[in-house]
């Protein structure tokens, strides 16, 4: 029995090595091509990720193999019995100092990317300056509105705002900025491909800033259990070159002030999700 | 083992017993409680005709004359695998449903050549993979290779599948806005079967166009729960929209059959008949009740279905449309200022619900009013709407739009009134010039300083 439980305990460390080494083959890794993150940004917070697993990995298989070994050496020696100890202080020490080191170092190590991140005095001065959208969380979608063009972002609503739903279009090649709000409960501003996560909370307005390091289609899903419809609360952030960027503000702006004549008039229906889809 | 097998098992087994308790949500179509209140003997038929022409849930049934997009799929049979003794069955490998909808089981099919031709099968089994359908053995059908068929409502049952995934859960199995989520919802969910939406492009009595119902559930209805579904793609919006007007249709129709009965035949009506005063007797009401069946109810059923079909194939002709005669009147502080005395002056009353400054707190907030439908007074003070909601007049300094935030949504609101609400249509009284001072003024509340 007793080589029986150095085996089950030796199985399961090797096991979690095999599954986590595999996982990236199976797509049980990042979002998108499984490694890259598509924001620098978010490049950079998966080498953190990735030094934390290294370091956790390293302590994982050294301790379960030092419990391996215990286990192993105690089965076939039956002799040598255990002795009642009151404690080893050198080893004390030695087992809170280099935790307390590595922890140190990782505090310190992150701590550009974590001001770049989340303290507003960091972020990209471009974008601070020149808000793209306010994103309002509710359950369960999102509600943006943008300024009008060539106008800034103003913390009450104007009369020439835009406004839309579930899509929001973001220009590539800068970094832009969204303040985020929420009408009901929390929610969570999470685009996965881009490592961004941020809570939206009732009564705040939160500035958040990203910058997608290709043009694209990325997944804006809450990440707060907001209730029932919580899952349902997707959305699509659309990153395209400035210029499409810009077309996409003037279809916009031809649609909200849209008075039932002229060009769209004709098939007002069709022309309008033409329009939303380009 | 101290911890013990029968611990672990138990331990194991938990999560399955306490999700063996967990509710099923209702899955037939109900009816309305209107027709619930008939005699037996009046709303059985009623509820018989209905199955007949709309099929439950699960079986969908096409009803000839509807203005929906049923999807019918035409295919033929390849080989047929006959049944043996026992067997009900009789397997058909078949050609053309490849591109079909994936979940064809329980579908209508219809013989269009041999032997069977002009019956209707339904579909038991279906495997999407291997092309095989199974459909039931009797004495008509006898499928050969080389007989064609329509299969039948694929499109409605797409979107049923995806109405059910979606929307269900709020607007309830048959439309009726009593879903699983609904009684923690402020405004409740629409109940379908009146056939009335608020925001529509259309004129004050035509119905919905799809179009406007397809952009409400893309945009969904700021204000309110209905959230908005624009990840799902054009054609399953298509389809759900497809199938929503469907459960309308279904509901209306009942509507117009009780209606027919009940001043007659509900069970109040004829307690009183048959009362002491009355001096009817029941077997007299019968009697009467039985030959309106047999002479009458065919041509009221085919009466209601037909008016409703033509009211929704009405709605989506080019002209149910509200188009403006003018182009929007300019937004300036004169246009306002003509707007906020048309807003003020007693042809339009605006003030009455809206309140003098556009605070949703008019008089007719206060005062007590008459159920169109029952014509009797509410119990509580205050607006109410068509589904007896309580409905305060909107708040027009709060920039919500619950129907659509461009001119042309506010111009329509005006001009068509808001549907089963009060508020009134004032495409008649108001000229085009009028309705669009009206809306400068009011899409300017949200940013006055009062
Ligand atoms: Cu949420």
């Amino acid at each position: 029995m007793g080589k029986g439980w150095c085996l089950f305990f030796l199985f399961w460390p090797v096991a979690a090595v095999v599954s986590c080494a595999m996982a990236p083959m199976v797509g049980w890794s990042f979002p998108y091509d499984n490694a890259q993150a598509a924001s620098n940004l978010g490049i950079r917070i998966d080498g953190l990720f990735y030094l934390i697993l290294i370091v956790t990995a390293i302590v994982f298989v050294g301790t379960q193999a030092v419990l391996v070994y215990a286990l192993w050496r105690g089965v076939n020696n039956r002799e040598e019995r255990a002795t009642h100890i009151h404690g080893n202080h050198k080893l004390e020490l030695i087992w809170s100092i280099i935790p307390g080191v590595i922890l140190l170092f990782l505090a310190l190590y992150q701590m550009n990317i974590w001001a770049d991140f989340r303290i507003k005095k960091f972020y990209p001065e471009v974008a601070v300056k020149d808000p793209i959208a306010e994103v309002t969380a509710r359950q369960f979608e999102w509600r943006f509105r943008y300024p009008a063009i060539g106008k800034k972002l103003q913390p009450k609503p104007q009369p020439d705002d835009l406004y839309t739903v579930n899509e929001l279009h973001v220009p590539f090649g800068r970094p832009v900025m969204i303040q985020l709000r929420s009408d009901d409960v929390q929610h969570s501003f999470f685009l996965p491909a881009l490592r961004i996560k941020q809570d939206a909370l009732p009564g705040l307005q939160i500035p958040v800033w990203f910058e997608a390091n290709k043009e694209g289609v990325y997944d804006l899903v809450c990440a707060e259990l907001c209730g029932w419809g919580h899952y349902k609360m997707k959305a699509h952030v659309i990153v395209e070159s400035e210029e499409d960027y810009q077309n996409y503000l003037k279809n916009l702006t031809q649609q909200q002030f849209y008075d039932g004549l002229g060009k769209i008039a004709a098939n007002e229906n069709d022309s309008e999700s033409e329009a939303t889809e380009k | 083992m101290r911890f013990g097998f029968s611990r672990l098992i138990l331990l194991l087994l938990f999560p399955l017993i306490s999700l063996t308790g967990c509710e099923q949500p209702q899955v037939d179509f109900v009816f309305s409680k209107k027709t619930n209140e008939l005699i037996p003997a009046a709303a059985k038929p009623v509820k018989e005709a209905l199955v007949r022409q709309f099929g439950n849930p699960f079986e969908l049934t096409q009803f000839e004359g509807l203005p929906t997009n049923f999807g019918d799929v035409e295919g033929t049979v390849k080989t047929v695998e006959a049944p043996s003794g026992e067997e009900k069955l009789i397997r058909l490998q078949v050609e053309g449903l490849q591109d079909a909808y994936n979940k064809l089981q329980g579908l209508p099919l219809e013989w269009t050549s041999g032997k069977g031709q002009g019956q209707i099968s339904r579909i038991k089994e279906y495997n999407y993979e291997t092309g095989t359908i199974a459909v039931e053995k009797t004495a008509e059908i006898d499928p050969q290779p080389g007989d064609t068929f329509l299969v039948e409502c694929t499109r409605l049952q797409f979107g049923r599948d995806l109405y059910n995934r979606h929307c269900m859960h709020c607007h309830g199995m048959s439309g009726e806005g009593t879903g699983p989520t609904s009684r923690y919802l402020n405004p409740p969910p629409r109940d379908f079967r009146l056939g009335i939406y608020k925001y529509t492009s259309t004129k004050p009595t035509a119905k919905a166009q799809k179009a406007d119902l397809e952009r409400t559930v893309k945009e969904g209805i700021a204000g309110t729960y209905m959230p908005s579904f624009k990840l799902l793609t054009d054609d399953e919006v298509a389809a759900i929209t497809n199938y929503v007007i469907w459960l309308s249709m279904r509901g209306e129709t009942e509507k117009k059959l009780v209606d027919e009965l009940f001043f007659d035949y509900s069970k109040e009506v004829v307690a009183e008949r048959t009362s002491e005063d009355g001096g009817e007797k029941p077997e007299e009401i019968q009697e009467e009740l039985k030959e309106y069946m047999e002479l009458d109810f065919p041509d009221t059923l085919e009466f209601a279905t037909s008016s409703v079909a033509d009211a929704w194939e009405e709605a989506n002709m080019e002209d149910a449309i509200v188009v403006p005669g003018t182009p929007r009147v300019p937004d300036t502080p004169e246009s306002r200022e003509r707007g906020r005395k048309l807003y003020l002056s007693d042809k339009t009353k605006c003030a009455t619900c809206h309140g003098p400054q556009g605070r949703g707190n008019g008089t007719a907030t206060q005062d007590f009013w008459t159920n169109p439908v029952t014509n009797k007074k509410y119990p509580n003070r205050g607006l109410h709407d068509i589904w007896g909601n309580q409905l305060p007049p909107r708040d027009l300094h709060r920039g919500i739009y619950r129907g659509g935030r461009r001119p042309i949504d506010v111009y329509r609101r005006m001009y068509s009134g808001i549907k089963g609400t009060p508020m009134p249509a004032f495409g008649g009284p108001l000229s085009d010039e009028e309705l669009w001072d009206l809306v400068n003024y009011v899409m300017s509340l949200p940013y006055s300083k009062n």
